[in-house]
């Protein structure tokens, strides 16, 4: 487990040094070597760290803890099989953590990308219509369960394509440089994470690359199956290169602009279910 | 820091032995492994004075 753990850490951030590489490239720029992440992670955790005397010093040190926590917990989860609410819970405690940080901070910068991060739930609707679809077709949310079914009756993306496109804008709302990344916007300088410096922002690049990692790990399981490991690794790569396309060639949009067009992919989803459920029954 | 690697080597340990379940591992490991990633960070960062960057990146 621990190793497992350890490989899903640094296969998270050499996913997201991918991502920076690819974006670069798109835009003619060279780019990071593709390990710059991990060296971020490391570079981070010699720096001089210290508390701002604005900060709430419990809540600053301690949402870090439960960051990676939580993330650690999550990949537990999707290993054992486990439900996938468990998963999405955690998804929304993810939200809680940015506002965390965004607040304890105490500085300006920091809350407007905690108050961002509550705006950006909208992020999540699709997510649950999603899981909805998904409990259409397998009367189940346990993993394990959904990639039986999938054994049987063949991939679920090509069954509910739909809802493989809104779990993939939910991956998307979650990536650096993407067009829903409203909470950590230029503007904000690094947004909810400006403040945690050094250590702190060492533990924040574990878990990044811990979510990377278990995102699209929960992806593939859900919606092409149990896949041998090698070709999980694979398609991980291949949807980040795809992700990358996405938040190179679209703008950053405004926080209203971000929960408007998030709300109306709900309200398409909503749609589609209503479609499926009504022509399944 | 000690503390921490010390509960993560000791529940690996108790696990591979099997006198503790899998749940019971796993759940030391969700307590343990941000704290131990953390005090190490603390305990390895530079102190005043000190250069900061032993890491250029290229």
């Amino acid at each position: 487990m621990i190793q497992y753990l350890l490989f899903a850490t640094f296969f998270g951030l050499l996913l997201l040094g991918i991502h920076r590489k690819v974006i670069a490239r798109i835009q003619r720029r060279p780019g990071p070597p593709i390990w710059q992440e991990i060296l971020h992670m490391f570079k981070f955790s010699f720096k001089s760290t210290w508390v701002p005397r604005t900060a709430s010093d419990t809540l600053f040190v301690g949402v870090v803890l439960i960051a990676i926590g939580i993330w650690t917990a999550a990949l537990f989860v999707v290993l054992a099989g486990g439900s996938l609410l468990i998963i999405f819970g955690i998804y929304m405690l993810h939200k809680i953590v940015e506002h965390g940080f965004g607040l304890s901070s105490g500085s300006p910068y920091g809350k407007f990308g905690g108050v961002r991060s509550v705006i950006s739930a909208a992020s999540e609707i699709p997510l649950f219509v999603s899981v909805a679809a998904i409990a259409l077709f397998t009367k189940s949310l346990s993993i394990s369960d959904i990639i039986s079914y999938q054994e049987t009756s063949g991939p679920l993306i090509l069954a509910i394509p739909l809802s493989a496109v809104a779990m993939y804008i939910v991956i998307v709302s979650k990536m650096p440089y993407g067009p829903f990344s409203i909470v950590e916007g230029k503007e904000l300088v690094s947004g909810y994470k400006t403040e945690h410096f050094g250590v702190w922002r060492a533990g924040l690049e574990i878990c990044n690359g811990l979510k990377t990692y278990v995102l699209l790990m929960t992806f593939i399981l859900v919606f092409f199956g149990g896949v041998p490991f090698g070709v999980m690794l694979l398609l991980m790569i291949l949807i980040i290169v795809t992700l990358s396309f996405v938040c190179a060639l679209t703008p950053m949009l405004s926080p209203f602009d971000s929960v408007t067009v998030q709300t109306l992919i709900t309200g398409v989803m909503v749609v589609y279910v209503a479609i499926l459920w009504w022509w399944w029954i | 820091m000690l503390a921490a690697g010390v509960a993560g080597v000791v529940a690996i340990a108790l696990w591979v032995l099997d006198l503790i379940p899998l749940w019971l591992y796993e759940a030391v490991l969700v307590i343990d492994f941000p704290l131990f990633v953390l005090f190490l960070g603390l305990w390895w960062m530079a102190r005043e004075g000190e250069a900061d960057i032993p890491f250029l990146g290229y």
